[in-house]
């Protein structure tokens, strides 16, 4: 990959994944291959901050959220993005990352959700990330 | 599949679990009994006239019948209660010749035939022989008919009314045999149906347990590929980066060869193929083998690692050593995890009542809600995830211990730590010392 191309250059993205790990794979991921800023976060109102001051270009969402909660109950990435749908100021890709790698699930889980488009984990190629990411901030 | 009962070459032999029914609904099946033998009043009437004259031979009958059965070799197995059994058995065979001639033939007399059935049944005698002693007594009572009775024509109507109640006699025991059977059937019925019911149970738990294995072994082997992927592809900024990516990628192999271990435990333990080595071993030996593992791991985080049991004499416990250390350190390195700040004791307790030592371990962590108490010890039930962030482990490490600890004879359990905060989880184990031996004084 030629790191002087900088596909998602001055995009930030808000990356919401609760295994550490992984949050931090996507944030390196986007940042050097893709040359993006990146946010992580699992605090629902901090998150939502974000979104309603339209700082945010995309939010990469994972499914399942054990961290996070929303007025007192658990909250998924599927309700999540409900919410943050609701709360956006301007238009918001929502890829929404899960390690559910059943068949069907892909369409339940974006019609329920109303996210933009899906991704299955495990990713390890950083490439096929920050494409699926940029084709959604900027659909051409 | 359970056994069906043991099936021979004399049919199934009804175990000794068949119900017996309370009251039977009788009515029908002797008004239809009696018009197919052609069981008239007529016949009860004469059957009641014969009752004083057929008197007199009841004991022989018994006699007779009593010569034959017992004696043979297949319902020899049955009647085991020698002299004593034979003479009871005799007057209830007396009581129930007496009422072939009672002259009423309802369903309370049905009822009285059908627990003779079931009694039967229940000492396991083969339908065959009360069918072949009821062939006995029919000769015998026909026989006596006749010495009544020489001329033919006098004969004929009692010995067809004989022959009639005889044979609803005959059936009505081998209904009680067919009643009892189908109530048997029921009764295995039932708990096939139970059993199939718990397998699917265990097969539900089962393919949870396999998709919860998969998801958590899956985690940290995607996290070694992710991450060595990118030292690979030249994303890290400087060697300092790429140090600590693959510090992760190490991390991350630790936790899934942990996860491998703690399955290959828990599924040697369920699977009752952990063997342990049961010997008399000193507690000191065991501690201070097992927290200078901790102690690093609690100085990382500044957590005072303090050892209540230092100044203690210990008596000798009956336990595996290298079981006894896991559980220990596992509980150890439990109460560091889930400490941040605060510190991880241990004391222990010499119960001489109970003849036990009890370890706590008592920290300052974050706890466990009494309503979790119990399920922590439970495959895969970890803390309250939203106190977890960064914490990870397999899940399975206070399930394995629960399990060694219950093998070594032992309890366990938790509860909160001092003034309800953090938590005390505890575990005992048998002393040494049998019962008989006397005791030293203690120093």
């Amino acid at each position: 990959m030629n790191r002087d191309t900088q596909p998602l250059r001055g995009n930030r993205i808000l990356i919401v994944e609760d295994n550490a790990l992984v949050a931090k794979f996507f944030r390196m991921a986007l940042e050097r291959a893709g040359g993006c800023e990146c946010i992580i976060s699992e605090d629902v109102p901090e998150i939502l901050s974000h979104v309603a001051a339209g700082e945010v270009d995309l939010v990469l969402l994972d499914v399942s959220l054990t961290n996070s909660e929303w007025k007192g109950q658990a909250i998924n990435g599927i309700e999540l993005c409900r919410l943050l749908k609701e709360r956006s100021t301007r238009r918001l890709p929502v890829l929404l990352a899960t390690a559910h790698a059943m068949s069907g699930d892909r369409e339940r889980f974006l019609e329920s959700s109303g996210a933009d488009g899906y991704l299955e984990k495990p990713v390890y190629d950083s490439s096929v990330l920050v494409e699926k990411v940029r084709s959604l901030i900027n659909p051409s | 599949m359970p056994p069906l009962g043991s099936i021979g070459a004399s049919g199934i032999i009804l175990r000794m679990s068949a119900p017996e029914p309370t009251r039977l609904p009788l009515e029908s099946f002797v008004d239809e009994m009696k018009r197919y033998l052609h069981l008239l009043p007529e016949d009860a009437a004469l059957l009641k006239e014969l009752r004083p004259l057929m008197e007199k031979y009841l004991p022989e009958m018994a006699e007779r019948f009593y010569a034959q059965i017992p004696h043979h070799p297949g319902a020899s197995r049955v009647f085991t209660g020698g002299e004593a059994q034979v003479q009871r058995l005799k007057s209830t065979l007396q009581v129930w010749g007496r009422g072939l001639f009672n002259g009423v033939y309802d369903e309370d007399y049905a009822e009285d035939r059908y627990r003779i059935g079931f009694r039967h049944v229940r000492i396991t005698l083969d339908q065959k022989y009360v069918i072949s002693a009821m062939g006995v007594v029919r000769a015998f009572l026909m026989e006596k008919l006749f010495d009544e009775f020489p001329a033919r024509e006098q004969r004929l109507a009692y010995s067809q009314a004989l022959g009639k109640i005889l044979d609803l006699d005959l059936n009505l025991m081998c209904d009680s045999y067919f009643r009892a059977t189908m109530a048997h059937l029921h009764t295995l019925n039932q708990e096939l149906e139970q059993a199939s019911a718990q397998l699917a149970e265990a097969n539900a738990i089962k393919d949870e347990f396999l998709a919860q294995v998969s998801h958590d072994l899956r985690t940290p082997l995607n996290s070694i590929l992710s991450f060595t992927k990118m030292v690979l592809d030249g994303f890290c900024r400087d060697p300092e980066e790429e140090k600590e990516v693959l510090r992760d990628v190490f991390s991350s192999g630790q936790l899934l060869l942990r996860l491998v271990n703690d399955l290959l435990d828990i599924s040697a333990i369920e699977a009752g193929k952990l063997a342990l080595d049961l010997e008399e071993i000193e507690p000191r030996t065991v501690l201070d083998s097992t927290l200078p593992l901790v102690a690093i791991q609690a100085a990382s985080k500044n957590i005072r690692l303090i050892d209540e049991t230092l100044d203690q004499t210990l008596p000798t416990v009956k336990s595996d050593e290298i079981r006894f250390r896991q559980v220990l350190l596992n509980l150890l390195s439990n109460a560091v995890k889930f400490t941040a700040q605060g510190y991880v004791l241990v004391r222990a307790l010499h119960n001489k009542h109970e003849r036990h030592l009890r370890i706590e371990i008592e920290d300052t962590g974050i706890g466990v809600p009494i309503e979790k108490r119990n399920v922590v010890f439970e495959k895969f039930v970890r803390h309250d995830p939203k106190a977890l962030r960064g914490v990870t482990g397999s899940g399975l490490g206070l399930a394995i211990a629960k399990r060694l600890v219950e093998m070594m004879q032992g309890k366990i359990g938790l509860e909160a730590g001092p003034g309800g905060k953090g938590s005390v989880v505890w575990f005992t184990l048998p002393l040494a010392t049998p019962m008989s031996t006397p005791e030293a004084p203690d120093r």
